[in-house]
């Protein structure tokens, strides 16, 4: 929500004036000696070789020595470790029993612990002489590679041609620089702007290449806004002063659409995907300032020649080399390899899947109650109102301004009495203020970052003078966490949770993870504010890997242009690949005032972000939906209803994710690995493997062309109407609606009774809309547990498969038997898009009844198509969810 | 994932929840007990009639067993007016003893108790208790309320009305008057002007004369001084200086100032025509000077808010209270802003030949270098945000005099009134800041225009001492002219034109007046110079009819609009073109009208960055057809109340 800027790492400046992005406030390439040094090395630079190849402690371990090694520079230590799945670890680091100077940085708490179960011990390797070579197992289709001289890592496949999929320092450019005793008249200091790092042990950096092979595109590496496919940054055809992809968490003021320079974020994982409809990916698990390179094709004499090779050149500052590539080969199998090393997300509560409505600021107790009433006024659903810092007292965190909230309990409970829940906003900053007694406990405690003197950092940001938390500190988070509780929190209840903002800041080389503990700690002091019986909330801007187990994120401050508008998709599915599916853009763009037709074609495509939230800016004219004259009004309502509808889809997909890692938000490539045209396409996306959504991106269109991939058909979501596959068809998109289709094949739950929240869905009946393929055939998921605690872990859910074949449709439990959860909740419309008229009634087993079938337009939700093709729909089975039966079409 | 061990605890507590849910799950599948809920009494024959029902929008027929069977048939809920099914139904309900209700479909069944009779929930989820009696009481007494409300303030709006009516009347009554004054009026300016510059063609050419003789009589004198190459031109550079200087200032208007002041007073006309301009750093601080001094005469007098608008008195006490009143800093604050702010407007929109006049007159009454010392004080203080500046004793007894005595001759006339047409803004806006609440222009111009015109023999003494003055000034023979001569035609050609100016300004701005929308039977009029005032918080609102709104705190002073329109029927006021904000849009205030006794400004609201909101309440929106409307409610909740209160308590 903000207009801070960063130059470095520490400082957060409350801008005065109206700064906007300004490419020259934060450090190029160029002006970063790690990553000039790094960019100007030639391939083949690297002469390292591996040396003592052995196996200790179930991993392949080896020397890497320079070839003449005339320095007498000391080996480094490289070790790989294999995991079940397809997942290798390559990690090298300074030989410890060598002591050198200090221990380098290793990111701890972002592996799951869980990994380590899934560890296949190595007993023993291979030996190869041409290369001179070591060779593990990985798993049947794969196995890893030690090239020794030069020293190479790679996975390849086992058959066939044992293709090589993804490696490292295949084109020499590797680099370590070991840290050292900085001796008389030393100058290691850098300089940027402001900012002075003293560098004590003078430079660290590590670059080296990553080769994905049959690969067309590369994608993942967030945050930035760029498109989805990440255009090259170096070589042939690349403007010279291009920037590498620069991983560095930073609050940018007004951010450009088409940029490589780093937002709030980093994740620094990279997934390729190739015309053979191969994935592979790669991960480096660091916290440092990191630069990466997508090279182009031709960029050395080696590359080209059909190979399909894609390069790229990764450069960090600090840390060690702690890297994991991931084999696939399918897209999904290697988001879920990504995710058993750090987390799948994590299970939200329902009401989180709904609308949220926020802005800066909803000001008092009486703006709440009369934001509250419109929505219900209007009959458009929600289910969390957000307050931003001015309801603090001052921007001390845990207060509220007592003119403007003199009763936050009552007004909660107002909310709650509704099924609504409230969002505060909790940010990093501390106030430095000796009557708060958040800074007096933090201050009298020692928690806070400490500055390079040793005393309390002090920075300024939205409260004037402010401290940070120390959150690496697992007993500091413990204490922060301990902030949320109901007795520490004066004025939160129940149906209170949080927005983490403004947390990209920290310290020198664990500066990108600060956020990601942050968020940590507050979710974490949710749980334990619940007493493990609540599933947390909290929304974070900062991201790093892991974020996903801590709950959701947005992409900051937007504006209101439909260039933002367009950028959120590429943006939203890049997280979604890296992990991170609980994500979305601000509705309406942060900055600005949207005009009419972008706010609404902005919900139309919101009401499909995992997250949905619409927020604005204080400076910005009221935007909520009411507020545009009926018409809008009606088209925003009908965008949130859509939404609303779907819910048990988007629930089910979140369990999904939360299961396998698998996104909800997917590129189409995603369920369409073979097709070459889905490969760029980042206007268009996937909601589960059942929904395609093409949003409209500009003013005053009524058309869109859209690709609809795969050879199956698709139904238009609004009327019904048949598309054949492996076409871009001309569509049209009336300010209505946005194009949105159904994947013949697959069946989707719906449930179309419109309420106040999701709260009050709870009890109501589903629709399942079944999209018949070519064989007649459909099938699809619904998971149903009570929406909030964590009892779902205890196997208090439902999930179920609805399989159509021959004609007949079955309901099949696919919980494991101790599953155990119940629901009175019926299923009283099934909707059979593709099945021809003619039958009248169907049988319903195991209660052998007759249901009616008739033939009609298709609905959703209030709308019911007006133009369009007929549809079979079967009035009131009769059937309960979480039940087995049948359904025969007579 | 992971699975838990104590299964028997999670299967208990599936059980728990089983019967949890079975307790109060219902929507889908309680039967209704009247096939015929949620439907309202009028549309009950249209279900009835047949066994076979049509959709309202006419997509289809269903029949009686799909009416209300939970399941949507039509997409426009006619089949399931009592359940939820219908995304786009509605359910009605009775509500006996109060009002009947219609809701959204969303909210049937929902565990939130929307009707007062509980109708809406009856899938037991949540019971509800009956609460319309005592809501419908509570409603009914605040209709009648309200209804009464409506009928006193129709009486004080009828009342407006007519004072309106009369209030126009008497305004072009003025007008008509004072235009054909402006004309005869003009006549004679122009005379004297013309006689003026005869006059002084014949002092210039004096002037020179003298001049040429001077020069000659120097260059004697330095022919007589030998050796000094450089002093001819010098001297003639010099001598263009005196030159330009005694072209603009005439000689003698030094001297006559004091007569001109006086007799300013003694016409009882605006006096201080010396209006400051930028040009003269000095004028600017005039006004200042007087406010301050003005506070600190009369520290005492502070409570101006409570002076009242119909106080036959009070035109008096504001003008007074206007310079005397002081009774905050921010108010003298806001005037010297004004004053300053005016200045610097007027000179931009005067023309050529205002501006001379402008700069003439200036002339008058500044020849202290005491005054330019303290003229300077006011610059710098607008810099600095309007900030209190004090003047040193000297600079206050130096104004003082100045002042009282204007305020004291001048007093039903306001001081600042006989200047640019525009000066009318300028006068009223100062009122409204030194005095609160309500302020009417209307009676100030009253009174104005009383003092013009109640003594209708001041034109024709002008007229007479004209004639005199031009048989009395004899130019053909006066050579050199007599200086007495010349400095009363200058004197009166000042005063004429000072009146003519007043008089165009006066006319100027009942123009404008009357071109203002005063309602359709001209119920605002009394809105037209008049502030409404509200204190929330740190803020003190004015809403100022037909002019302007402003939001004070402390010191500052940011006006949230400019008049713009009455909107939607006269159901609202619109201020718009505020001071800009930053980031954000010009500020702009938008006001509610409703019916009430008083003129009432309250719940002043930012709802948007720099959007105003606010509620007036008023007499002049206390409609009749709004109060029949309203009988009409309370007599159809009246009957309904009788029938039915009993079987339902």
């Amino acid at each position: 929500m903000r207009s801070l800027l960063f130059t470095l790492s520490l400082l957060c400046f409350a801008s005065q004036t109206s700064l906007s992005w300004k490419k020259e406030e934060f450090r190029s390439c160029d002006q970063t000696p790690f990553c000039k040094r790094a960019r100007s090395r030639s391939p083949g630079a690297c002469s390292l070789i591996a040396t003592d190849v052995t196996i200790a402690d179930g991993d392949l371990v080896a020397k890497l020595t320079p070839k003449d090694n005339d320095d007498q520079i000391n080996p480094l230590v490289l070790s790989l470790s294999v995991y079940g799945d397809g997942i290798v670890r390559l990690r090298i680091d300074e030989d410890h029993s060598l002591n050198p100077p200090k221990k380098r940085f290793r990111v701890p708490d972002v592996v799951v612990p869980e990994l380590e179960e899934k560890k296949i011990r190595l007993e023993k390797f291979a030996t190869e002489n041409d290369p001179p070579s070591s060779v593990v197992y990985v798993s049947d289709g794969y196995e890893a590679v030690v090239r020794h001289e030069p020293f190479e890592v790679y996975v390849r496949e086992r058959s066939g041609d044992r293709r090589r999929v993804v490696s490292l320092n295949s084109r020499g450019l590797f680099d370590f620089e070991q840290l050292g005793k900085k001796g008389e008249g030393d100058d290691w200091e850098e300089k940027f702007r402001t900012h002075t790092d003293s560098r004590p042990f003078g430079s660290q950096s590590i670059s080296f290449d990553v080769s994905f092979y049959e690969s067309s595109f590369v994608y993942g590496i967030p945050e930035h806004a760029t498109s989805f496919a990440l255009k090259p940054t170096k070589g042939p055809g690349v403007e010279e002063s291009t920037e590498p992809y620069r991983l560095f968490n930073l609050d940018v003021f007004e951010y450009e659409h088409e940029s490589p320079f780093g937002l709030y974020g980093s994740i620094p994982f990279m997934v390729s995907h190739g015309g053979t409809g191969k994935s592979s990916g790669f991960f480096w698990l660091n916290a440092a300032e990191m630069q990466i390179d997508v090279l182009a094709e031709g960029w050395d004499a080696e590359s080209g020649g059909g190979e399909s090779r894609i390069d790229t050149l990764w450069m960090s500052e600090a840390g060690i080399v702690d890297t994991f590539f991931f084999a696939g080969p399918e897209p999904k199998d290697v988001v879920r390899q990504y995710a058993s090393v750090t987390g799948t997300s994590a299970m939200p509560q329902l009401f989180a899947t709904g609308y949220h409505q926020c802005r800066w600021n909803y000001k008092d107790e009486e703006d709440v109650a009369q934001v509250d009433s419109k929505f219900d006024e209007h009959d458009i659903p929600y289910d969390v109102l957000w307050l931003d810092i001015e309801h603090t007292d001052g921007k001390r965190y845990f207060t509220w301004d007592s003119a403007l909230f003199p009763n936050p309990e009552e007004m909660q409970k107002k909310l709650d009495a509704k099924g609504r829940r409230m969002v505060t906003i909790v940010d990093p900053h501390i106030k430095r203020d000796d009557s708060y007694f958040l800074h007096k406990e933090a201050t009298e405690m020692g928690y806070y970052v400490k500055d390079s003197s040793g005393k309390d950092f002090d920075g300024w940001c939205w409260p004037g003078s402010s401290s940070y938390i120390d959150m690496l500190s697992p007993e500091i988070r413990e204490w922060w966490g301990g902030r949320f509780s109901y007795k520490n929190y004066v004025g939160s209840t129940p149906s209170l949770y949080i927005w983490n903002d403004m947390n990209e800041p920290s310290v020198f080389n664990v500066h990108n993870a600060y956020g990601y503990y942050f968020h940590m700690a507050t979710s974490d002091g949710l749980v334990m504010r619940g007493e493990g019986k609540d599933r947390p909330f909290v929304l974070s801007r900062a991201i790093f890997p892991g974020t996903q187990r801590y709950g959701a994120i947005w992409t900051g401050d937007n504006t209101a242009e439909w260039e933002h508008l367009r950028v959120s998709i590429p943006m939203l599915l890049t997280l979604g690949l890296t992990g991170i599916t609980f994500s979305g853009a601000d509705i309406g763009g942060f900055f600005g005032n949207p005009e009419p037709e972008l706010l609404v074609r902005w919900y139309q495509v919101g009401a499909y972000y995992p997250f949905f939230r619409g927020h604005a800016h204080h400076d910005t004219k009221r935007r909520e939906p009411w507020l545009f004259g009926e018409r809008n009004t009606e088209l925003m309502r009908d965008a949130i209803h859509t939404r609303y509808t779907l819910l048990p889809y988007f629930y089910t997909l979140f369990r999904e994710a939360n299961v396998t890692g698998v996104p909800v938000l997917r590129p189409l490539w995603m369920e369409f690995p073979q097709d070459e045209a889905t490969f760029s396409n980042d206007e268009a996306f996937m909601v589960g493997n059942g929904l395609l959504v093409q949003g409209v991106y500009t003013k005053g269109t009524t058309h869109a062309s859209v690709y609809l991939p795969g050879k199956e058909s698709w139904y238009d979501l609004r009327n019904g109407k048949t598309y054949v596959g492996g076409k871009t068809h001309k569509m049209d998109a009336p300010e209505e609606s946005i194009p949105a289709f159904q994947r013949a094949g697959t069946v989707i739950p719906r449930k179309d009774r419109f309420r106040r929240s999701s709260f009050q869905m709870d009890n109501d009946p589903y629709t399942l809309v079944i999209a018949l393929n070519s064989s007649q055939e459909a099938d699809g998921e619904l998971y149903i547990d009570d929406g909030k605690s964590f009892e779902f872990k205890r196997g208090a859910y439902i999930h179920r498969r609805f399989v159509f074949s021959n004609g007949v449709l079955t309901s099949k439990n696919i919980a494991p038997p101790e599953a155990s959860l119940s629901s009175q909740c019926l299923i009283d419309r099934i909707i059979l898009l593709g099945h021809s008229s003619g039958p009248n009634s169907a049988l319903v087993e195991p209660l052998n009844q007759k249901a009616e079938i008739e033939m009609g337009p298709l609905r959703m939700g209030g709308l019911v198509a007006s133009s369009g093709t007929n549809v079979l729909t079967i009035r009131k089975p009769g059937v309960r969810v979480d039940q087995d039966w049948t359904i025969k079409i007579l | 994932m992971r699975v838990s061990s104590s299964l028997s605890v999670s299967l208990q507590l599936s059980i728990l929840l089983l019967l949890a849910s079975a307790a109060i799950r219902s929507s889908s599948s309680s039967p209704l007990n009247d096939p015929f809920l949620g439907i309202s009494p009028q549309d009950e024959k249209y279900y009835k009639s047949s066994s076979e029902i049509k959709c309202k929008d006419g997509s289809k027929r269903f029949t009686k067993a799909q009416l209300n069977d939970d399941f949507c048939d039509c997409a426009d809920g006619t089949d399931e007016p009592g359940t939820s099914a219908c995304p786009n139904g509605k359910f009605y309900c009775r509500n006996a003893g109060h009002s009947p209700l219609v809701l959204f479909s969303s909210r049937v069944n929902d565990g939130i108790c929307d009707c007062c009779d509980g109708s809406d929930e009856y899938g037991g989820n949540v019971t509800c208790p009956n609460t319309c009696w005592e809501a419908g009481k509570a409603a009914r007494e605040s209709l009648k309320k309200k209804i009464e409300t409506y009928n006193q303030g129709l009486v004080v709006r009828r009342k407006e009305i007519e004072q309106a009516k009369l209030g126009l009347e008497k305004d072009e009554a003025e007008l008509k008057k004072l235009k054909s004054e402006e004309k005869i009026l003009k006549g004679l300016v122009q005379q004297l002007k013309e006689r003026k510059e005869e006059i002084e063609k014949v002092e210039e050419k004096e002037r020179l004369q003298r001049e040429k003789e001077e020069k000659e009589r120097k260059e004697a004198e330095l022919a007589a001084q030998p050796g000094n190459e450089n002093s001819e031109e010098k001297t003639d550079g010099n001598e263009k200086v005196e030159g330009s200087t005694d072209g603009e200032e005439m000689p003698g208007a030094y001297q006559d100032d004091e007569d001109l002041d006086e007799n300013e007073h003694h016409d009882e006309i605006g006096n201080y025509k010396d209006f400051p301009t930028d040009e003269e750093p000095a004028a600017d601080t005039e006004p200042t000077s007087i406010l301050e001094e003005a506070t600190h005469a009369n520290p005492a007098d502070k409570h101006v808010v409570d002076t009242k608008e119909d106080s036959p008195s009070s035109e008096d006490s504001h003008t007074d209270g206007s310079q005397n009143d002081g009774s905050t800093k921010k108010e003298e604050s806001d005037e010297v802003e004004k004053v300053d702010d005016l200045v610097s407007e007027k000179k931009e929109e005067l023309s050529k030949e205002e501006l001379g006049r402008l700069v003439a007159s200036r002339w008058t009454g500044e020849k202290s270098d005491k005054q330019t010392e303290a003229d300077d004080i006011p610059k710098a203080d607008d810099q600095e945000n309007h900030e209190h500046t004090p003047i040193t004793p000297d600079e206050v007894d130096e104004d003082d005099g100045f002042v009282s005595d204007g305020d004291e001759d001048t007093a039903d006339e306001g001081k600042y009134s006989d200047h640019e047409p525009e000066d009318d803004s300028y006068e009223e806006e100062h009122r409204h800041d030194s005095t609160s609440s309500y302020k009417s222009d209307a009676e100030d111009d009253l009174d104005l225009s009383e003092t013009t015109t109640s003594n209708p023999t001041w034109l024709e003494k002008i007229q007479k001492t004209v004639k005199n003055i031009l048989q009395a000034v004899n130019l053909i023979q006066t050579t050199p002219v007599d200086k007495t001569e010349a400095d009363r035609v200058r004197k009166e050609y000042d005063e004429s034109s000072s009146k003519l100016n007043k008089i165009q300004s006066r006319v100027s701005s009942l123009e404008k007046k009357l071109k203002q929308d005063f309602g359709p039977e001209k119920e605002f009029y009394s809105f037209h110079g008049r502030c409404f005032e509200s204190k929330q918080g740190k803020y003190t609102y004015k809403v100022c009819g037909y002019k302007e709104a402003t939001q004070e705190e402390g010191y500052s002073k940011t006006q949230l609009g400019e008049w713009e329109k009455f909107e939607n029927s006269y159901q609202f006021m619109t201020y718009t073109n505020g001071d800009k904000c930053w980031n954000g849009p010009d500020r702009s205030l938008k006001i509610k009208l409703r019916c009430g006794l008083k003129n009432e400004l309250m719940d002043v609201d930012e709802p948007s960055r720099c959007e105003y909101a606010a509620v007036l309440s008023t007499p002049a929106r206390c409609l009749e057809d709004k109060l029949k409307e309203l009988e009409q409610k309370l007599e159809k909740m009246m009957s309904q109340d009788q029938p039915h209160s009993h079987d339902e308590l």
